[in-house]
This record gives structure tokens, C-alpha cells and sequence, in this order.
């Protein structure tokens, strides 16, 4: 007779109590199985890449016309987004400069994402309590995860630098690159646990951890930009990079600064744990509201009050962003007025249209593009997230259909990335406008509106992925924007065949406002996302909702 | 609300099956509850009981057979979830959001809700409502969601272990607001695997086994048509009573001294009373199991 005490599907809650010292080890364990799938994906993506845009920049030999590639290089939206170039002339330099950036925010916000999903999120659904309820204590349970996610981040900055070593760009630089991308991650990873301490829920703990990561990013840009607060490099990551400069300069100073950063961050995380309970983060908010949200009685309503929180915190981000770049416009038509010769080079190599402050917003919009993808994503993921918890089954017991649900949560996201569109349009302007660069607001507007199509289809995607692969929802809708713009760099570069290149979104979008929109372009985007997300509501009505 | 086809049944489960894998969670099961029952739906953990519901409220798509709720398709939740309300296993709430909030969405979604009596049930569980989920033990969780689907006064409760994170106290409460429900003519389906509160609120009862509904009954049915435990007493030794123990419907014979002895009854009493004809019979009781010792029949022979 077993069936009588046949174990619930709970995990674990047959699990006998441990004592502590293996109970430490177990939590290692467990914290190690949560991240070896993501962490052997990443560091394959991140070795494969680096070591491809390397074997690719030698494999031409040359061929990158030297008149193209500095002119791509010296762009100042280029500029802007990857830092200055440094040692373009190696296979190293070159791919360290057109990869470096995308790979640190990546494994930045991977390795964030991974530490609050293991700290607050495990904490969030129970798991702690189990673990904490032998003799193991909260510390010990912070310090362990917090060492296993810094490792996760360093075996892929290793993975990176090992990519290039074998592909012949030299040791040194291999090695001083993956060091500062493993350092990049590392600060992601303890940003996460510092983040899973103060907040009680895992989305907040994110949202901070990322927030400042790309605010790091931030500071970055304005280092560069402002001579007179070059100094500021030395606080982020990203300037760390920039000052290593690895295949160039070939610094290891500034690598000591990033590991006190990380040594900093993480010691902060130890210490924030002290003083606050399991399952709460030290800055709980208020317990008690004694008036009820008006918001809270339609579905619609409730979409709404889902999506304030997070689209406050984006817009702030976005509008700190662009106004941040709408001001760094005069650095580029100053840049421009002292450099006839690069202009001339530009419009040579067919790049006129990027000379102008025009192609200067055009360009850095395709981030818009990117940010407003992840933004979508986001949502209809927290929605997977919402189900997962069974959080959905009180109002599915409801008369409400799961493909109405998920069509309004989709409505409110998309007005939500038309909000933050507009919202970074005018801030490019006012930013534009502050310095007198000659940039009109509807142009501002009109670059920022062009990418919408982006960002629907990677609502389209994540909501086809909520209906067939609810398990894959963020990095499913954030392929069209991310996996496109890397789709399109990497065929601009090495010349791909033009239907390789065509399968980038990015291939379908005219630099507004340099250029006049592409409307088939933009129509047959939404076309996609819209058969995308048909088909994901389909497969979300028909499918067993997860608990 | 618009009220349901009167002659239909509040829940019909036609052959229906669920396989998640290579496990078979549930297995053609057939089951029918008339308007105003409450019926007592028991399991021990892992019977499938969840999973039946979560076909029934169209959560989970059957892998065989078919369920209606009040002749409208399970699958088809805007109409058929007009005339029911559910209780889950795990109450699962968005931290931030305050019970009151929580109880109003769900009243502002569906069909329509009584605030009068949920303002009413508040009290009575005494739930306080303006505290932040993330604050709420699992009873405080699933008061909420019980405040909410009595509230509704649909026509079909449905109720997955609605009691397991709660005191005796609310409990208590609890039945009485299923004597309610029923006195008012709602239908209840109630999983369980505890036996007292099927009992104390049940008038029929589907024993469900590794997805097998292995018994439907009324609770007296029940019963009588399990064992019956005899207890006889003798005013002389009978050594012939030996032979009770051959009597097909005999199980179980014990002598607990020369002139006591108890079998286990099952089956029609007639050959055993012929038996005990020709003895000096000086006292005789024939009790009724327990629904615990039903309850370990059934689970009893469970293969492994
Ligand atoms: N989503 C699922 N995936 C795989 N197996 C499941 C799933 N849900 C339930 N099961 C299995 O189905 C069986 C019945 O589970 P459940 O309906 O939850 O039982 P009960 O509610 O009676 O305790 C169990 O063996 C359980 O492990
Ligand atoms: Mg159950």
C-alpha cells in the first residue's frame, strides 16, 4: 500500500532533513543544477561569436576596406553605442570592438536575471523555506548562490576569451577581454543578489538589478562624451572595458578597479541579507491599503494595472537615455564640422545619410528597437510567469477565455511600447533641442514610431511562444530584435548573401529620419506579428495551463 | 444571472481521461451530479482529483471523454463558467495586490456577486481584507478565494480541498456555509481526502483510486452495501460455529474468547443468522463500518 501517502508533486517534500553542513553543499547543488543549462548556452554563444568574428575578420584578410570600416568606426552613433574604437587593425580588436558591448549587456542581464531567479525567485516560491527550515542558515544560503552565479558569469567570460584564443586573435588580449566581459558579469550577478535582498518580489529585484546595470551603460556614454567627466569611466564596467582595451592598449589596472567592484557589490549583498526575513526583501513597502484600486474590477483594468509599475521604470530609463543622446548630439556635428575628411569618407562608403544628425538618431533608435522588444517580451513572459504560479486559475475560473486574457494583456503592451516610443522620441528632441542640434520634434517622433514594427513582432513571437513554449517566452520574443540586429551586423560586415540578411527585421527598417519610413516594410512586420500572434492565442486556448 | 437549463445536469464527466506522459492521472471516468448535490468527491493525494477538476473548469484539455457543466462543453469557459465557482488546491494570489482587490476583480470579471453576503463572509471568516496577499498564510489565501466563490451564489461550486490550510474554527465555518449553499439549492462538488468533512457535509460520494472512480454512493448506501461488523455473544460454547468462517460471505472471523466471536460481514446476512439459528445466541450486534474503514478498503489493496 503506498498510493495511500503517494507524494504530492511538490518537490522536495518528501526530502528528510539534512544536517547543515550538507545542507550548505545541497543548496550549492541545487544552485549549480539551475545554472548549468543557461550557463553552457551562453558560454557557447558567447565563445562562437567572438570566435567567429574573429576567424571571419581574418578569413577576408583585409578586404574590409580600410576607408568603410573607419568610417563605420568613426560614426558617431557608432561611436556612441560600442565606445571608440581601439586596435580595429587585429582580428582581436575588431571583434572585441563590434561585439564587446552587445556580449557584456547580454551576459549583464543574463547573469542578473539568473541571480534573482535563484535568490528572490526560489525564495518567492518556497523553496527557502525547506532549505532554511533545517539548520542552514540565511547567510550562508546568500553567500553560496551568490558564489555559485559570479562562477556561472566568470566560465562564460572564460568561454568568450578561450573563443577568440582559439581563433588566433593572441593570448593576451583573449585573455584580458574575457576578464572583463566575466567582470561585466559578475557585477550583473551580485547587482541581482543586492537587488533580491531589498526587494520581496523577483520582477522588482530585476528590474533594479538590470536598471542599473544599462544605467552603468549610461554613465559610460557620458564619460565618453564629456571630456571633463572622463573620469567616471572607472565606475562601470563597460568604461573598465573601454580602458583595458584589450588587442590595444592592453591595460590590466583597470581590470584590479573591476574586481573591486564586483568584490564591493557582493560584499554589500552579504550584508543587506542581515536584517530582513525569509520571503520578505528590506524594503517590503507598506503591508496594509486600505482603499482598493479602482483599476481592479475589468480585465482591462487589471492589464493596466499590471503594466504601470514597469512602464514607469522604462520610460524613466528610455527618457534618460535619449535625452542623453538628443545631448550628445552637438559632440557628433562638432565631430563632424573638424572632420571634413570623415564625411567625405562616410558619404564614399555610402554612409552620407549617417553624417547627418538625422542618420545620428536614426541609427541609435535601432536600440529604441531592441529596448522596446525586450519591453513586450517582458510582458507577455510575466504573464507565462503569472500562470506558472497559478496565479491565473482564480480568474480562468472565471468567464474569461485565456486567449481573451492574453489579447488584452497584448493590447495593453502594445500601447504601453507606443507610450515608451513616444516618450523616447521626445526625449531625443529635448535633448536635440538643448544643444541646438536642428532637430525638429516630429522627426525625433518619427524615428522613434518607425521601430514600433520591431517591437510587435516580438510581442507577435513571445505570444506565439506563450502558446506552443511557454517555458521559452523571453528568449523567444526578444529573437526578433536581438537575434535580427546581430543577424544584420554580422551580414554588414562580412557581406552575408542578401536573403541571410534579408531575415533581419532590421533589413526592413529605412533610418527614420534620415530616410523617408518604409511603409511595406513596417506593413509586412505587423503582417508577421500579427500571424504570430494568432497563432500563439490559438495555441494558448487550446493548450493545459501550467501550474 | 441568467439561470442554466433547469433539467440539466450541474456536471457530467463522460469517459474522461488524462494521461501526462507515460502517467495516467485520471481514467474513463463517468460521473454525473444532479442540480442541488453535494457530492464528495474522495481521493487520497495523488488520485487524480485535481486533475479531474482542472478538465472540468477547461484548465486542462482531456486526453479522452468529455465533460459539461450544466450542458454547456467544459471547454467553452465563457458560458459554462457563468454557473460555477472554484476553489483551488493552492491558492495562488499577485503578492502586491490586497485581499479586498483580489475579491473584487474576480467579482468584477464574472457574472455577478452578492456584496452584501460577501461583506458578510469577510466577517465570518474573519479575513482581514486590506492586508497585501503577500501577507496571507496559505488559510488566509484560500479564505479569499473561498469568500469569493460563496459570494457568487453560482448555481455549481467546485471545491479542490477548499479546507486544508484551515483551524477547526473556520471549518466549522466553512459547513455551515455548505449547508447554506445546498439549503439554497447550489450544486457542490467537493474533493477531499479528508473523511470527516465529506461525511459531515456529503450526501453522495465518488471514491476516486490512481484516477479510477472505483465507487459511487450515496453515504448510507455506502455503508450498507460495504461490511457489516457482527459481534455475537454466546450463552454456551458452540464448537459448530467453526464453520462460519466457510460461509462465502464471511471474512475475517475472530474469537476474541470461547463464548465471543466477530466476523466481517458482506453481502446479504441470511446464511450467517441460519447458522446462528441453532445456537444459544446470548447477545448480537451488527455494526455499521465507519467511512474510515471504507476508506481503507478501498485504499487498502492498492497495488503499488
Ligand atoms: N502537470 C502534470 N504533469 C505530470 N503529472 C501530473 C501533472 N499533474 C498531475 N500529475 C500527476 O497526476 C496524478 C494525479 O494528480 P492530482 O490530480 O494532483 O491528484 P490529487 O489532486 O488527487 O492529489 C499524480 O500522480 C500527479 O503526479
Ligand atoms: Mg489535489
Amino acid at each position: 500500500m503506498t498510493t495511500r501517502t503517494a507524494p504530492d508533486r511538490a518537490p522536495g517534500s518528501t526530502t528528510p532533513p539534512v544536517p547543515p553542513r550538507s545542507a550548505a553543499r545541497a543548496a550549492t547543488a541545487a544552485a549549480l543544477r539551475e545554472v548549468r543549462r543557461g550557463t553552457a548556452v551562453l558560454a557557447l554563444v558567447c565563445g562562437g561569436m567572438t570566435a567567429m568574428v574573429a576567424l571571419q575578420y581574418r578569413g577576408m584578410d583585409g578586404a574590409l576596406g580600410a576607408g568603410s570600416l573607419a568610417a563605420l568606426a568613426e560614426n558617431p552613433a557608432i561611436r556612441t553605442l560600442f565606445g571608440p574604437p581601439a586596435g580595429l587593425d587585429t582580428a582581436g580588436g575588431f571583434t572585441v570592438w563590434r561585439t564587446g558591448t552587445v556580449l557584456a549587456v547580454l551576459v549583464g542581464i543574463w547573469a542578473a536575471l539568473t541571480a534573482t531567479r535563484l535568490t528572490r525567485g526560489d525564495e518567492e516560491a518556497g523553496r527557502w523555506d525547506l532549505l532554511l527550515s533545517g539548520r542552514l542558515r540565511l547567510g550562508t544560503l546568500v553567500t553560496r548562490v551568490l558564489a555559485v552565479v559570479l562562477c556561472a558569469a566568470a566560465l562564460v567570460g572564460a568561454a568568450a576569451g578561450l573563443g577568440l584564443a582559439l581563433a588566433g586573435a593572441g593570448v593576451r588580449g583573449s585573455v584580458l577581454f574575457g576578464a572583463c566581459l566575466a567582470g561585466t558579469g559578475m557585477v550583473g550577478a551580485a547587482l541581482g543578489v543586492v537587488g533580491a535582498q531589498l526587494f520581496g518580489e523577483r520582477r522588482s529585484a530585476s528590474g533594479l538589478a538590470v536598471a542599473v546595470l544599462l544605467g552603468t551603460l549610461l554613465v559610460r556614454m557620458v564619460a565618453d562624451g564629456v571630456p571633463a567627466l572622463s573620469w567616471l569611466a572607472w565606475t562601470t564596467p563597460f568604461g573598465l572595458t573601454g580602458r583595458v582595451a584589450p588587442f590595444a592598449a592592453d591595460r590590466w589596472p583597470p581590470l584590479l578597479a573591476l574586481g573591486l567592484l564586483v568584490a564591493a557589490l557582493g560584499a554589500l549583498a552579504v550584508v543587506l541579507h542581515a536584517g530582513r526575513d525569509v520571503g520578505r526583501g528590506r524594503w517590503a513597502g507598506r503591508d496594509r491599503r486600505t482603499r482598493p484600486s479602482r483599476l481592479l474590477t475589468s480585465l482591462p483594468g487589471l492589464a493596466v494595472h499590471r503594466v504601470r509599475r514597469p512602464l514607469a521604470g522604462w520610460a524613466a530609463g528610455a527618457v534618460a537615455y535619449f535625452l542623453l543622446i538628443g545631448l550628445l548630439a552637438t559632440t557628433m556635428t562638432d565631430f563632424l564640422r573638424d572632420n571634413a575628411a570623415f564625411a567625405e569618407l562616410a558619404a564614399q562608403a555610402g554612409f552620407a545619410q549617417l553624417g547627418s544628425v538625422q542618420g545620428y538618431v536614426a541609427a541609435l533608435d535601432t536600440l529604441l528597437a531592441l529596448a522596446l522588444g525586450a519591453f513586450a517580451a517582458g510582458r507577455v513572459a510575466a504573464t507565462a510567469a503569472d500562470e506558472a504560479a497559478g496565479r491565473l486559475a482564480l480568474l480562468y475560473s472565471r468567464p474569461v477565455a485565456r486567449a481573451r486574457w492574453a489579447a488584452v494583456e497584448a493590447g495593453t503592451t502594445t500601447l504601453a511600447v507606443a507610450v515608451l516610443a513616444v516618450a523616447a522620441g521626445l526625449a531625443t528632441w529635448a535633448g536635440a533641442a538643448w544643444v541646438d542640434a536642428g532637430l525638429g520634434p516630429g522627426e525625433a517622433l518619427a524615428g522613434a514610431l518607425a521601430v514600433l514594427p520591431v517591437a510587435l513582432l516580438c510581442l507577435g513571437a513571445a505570444i506565439a511562444a506563450l502558446g506552443w513554449a511557454p517555458a521559452a517566452v523571453l528568449p523567444l520574443g526578444v529573437t526578433p530584435a536581438v537575434g535580427g540586429y546581430l543577424l544584420l551586423v554580422f551580414s554588414d560586415t562580412f557581406g552575408w548573401p542578401s536573403a541571410v540578411r534579408a531575415l533581419s527585421p532590421f533589413a526592413h527598417l529605412a533610418a527614420v529620419p534620415a530616410e523617408p519610413w518604409h511603409a511595406p516594410g513596417a506593413a509586412g512586420m505587423v503582417a508577421v506579428a500579427a500571424a504570430l500572434a494568432a497563432l500563439g492565442l490559438a495555441g494558448y486556448a487550446r493548450r493545459d495551463v501550467r501550474t | 444571472m441568467a439561470a442554466p437549463a433547469p433539467s440539466a445536469p450541474a456536471l457530467r464527466l463522460d469517459g474522461l481521461g488524462k494521461r501526462f506522459g507515460t502517467t495516467d492521472a485520471v481514467v474513463d471516468l463517468s460521473l454525473t451530479v444532479p442540480p442541488g448535490e453535494v457530492f464528495g468527491f474522495l481521493g487520497p493525494n495523488g488520485a487524480g482529483k485535481s486533475t479531474t477538476i482542472r478538465m472540468l473548469l477547461g484548465l486542462l484539455r482531456p486526453t479522452a471523454g468529455a465533460a459539461r457543466v450544466f450542458d454547456v462543453p467544459a471547454a467553452d469557459v465563457e458560458r459554462a463558467h457563468r454557473w460555477l465557482a472554484y476553489v483551488p488546491a493552492d491558492v495562488a494570489l499577485w503578492p502586491s495586490m490586497t485581499g479586498r482587490e483580489c475579491l473584487d476583480l474576480l467579482a468584477g470579471v464574472g457574472p455577478g456577486t452578492d456584496g452584501r453576503y460577501r461583506d458578510e463572509l469577510v466577517e465570518r471568516f474573519a479575513l482581514d481584507p486590506d492586508r497585501r496577499a503577500r501577507t496571507y498564510s496559505t488559510g488566509n489565501r484560500q479564505k479569499v478565494a473561498l469568500v469569493a466563490a460563496f459570494s457568487t451564489r453560482a448555481p455549481l461550486l467546485v471545491l479542490d480541498e477548499p479546507t486544508s490550510g484551515l483551524d477547526p474554527l473556520m471549518e466549522r465555518e466553512f459547513r455551515a456555509c455548505i449547508a447554506e449553499a445546498a439549503a439554497r439549492g447550489q450544486t457542490v462538488f467537493l474533493s477531499s481526502h479528508q473523511l470527516a468533512e465529506v461525511e459531515a457535509v456529503c450526501s453522495r460520494v465518488g471514491i476516486l483510486r490512481s484516477g479510477r472512480l472505483v465507487e459511487v454512493a450515496g453515504l448510507a448506501d455506502l455503508r450498507r452495501l460495504h461490511r457489516a461488523e457482527v459481534v455475537v455473544e454466546l450463552g454456551t460454547a458452540a464448537p459448530d460455529l467453526q464453520h462460519l468462517a466457510d460461509l462465502p460471505a464471511v471474512s475475517d472471523l475472530r474469537w476474541s474468547g470461547p463464548l465471543r466471536l466477530e466476523l466481517s460481514l458482506s453481502g446479504p446476512p441470511g446464511a450467517v443468522l441460519r447458522a446462528l439459528g441453532d445456537a444459544d445466541v446470548a447477545h448480537l450486534e451488527v455494526r455499521e463500518p465507519t467511512l474510515e474503514e471504507i476508506f481503507l478498503d478501498y485504499y487498502g489493496q492498492v497495488p503499488a
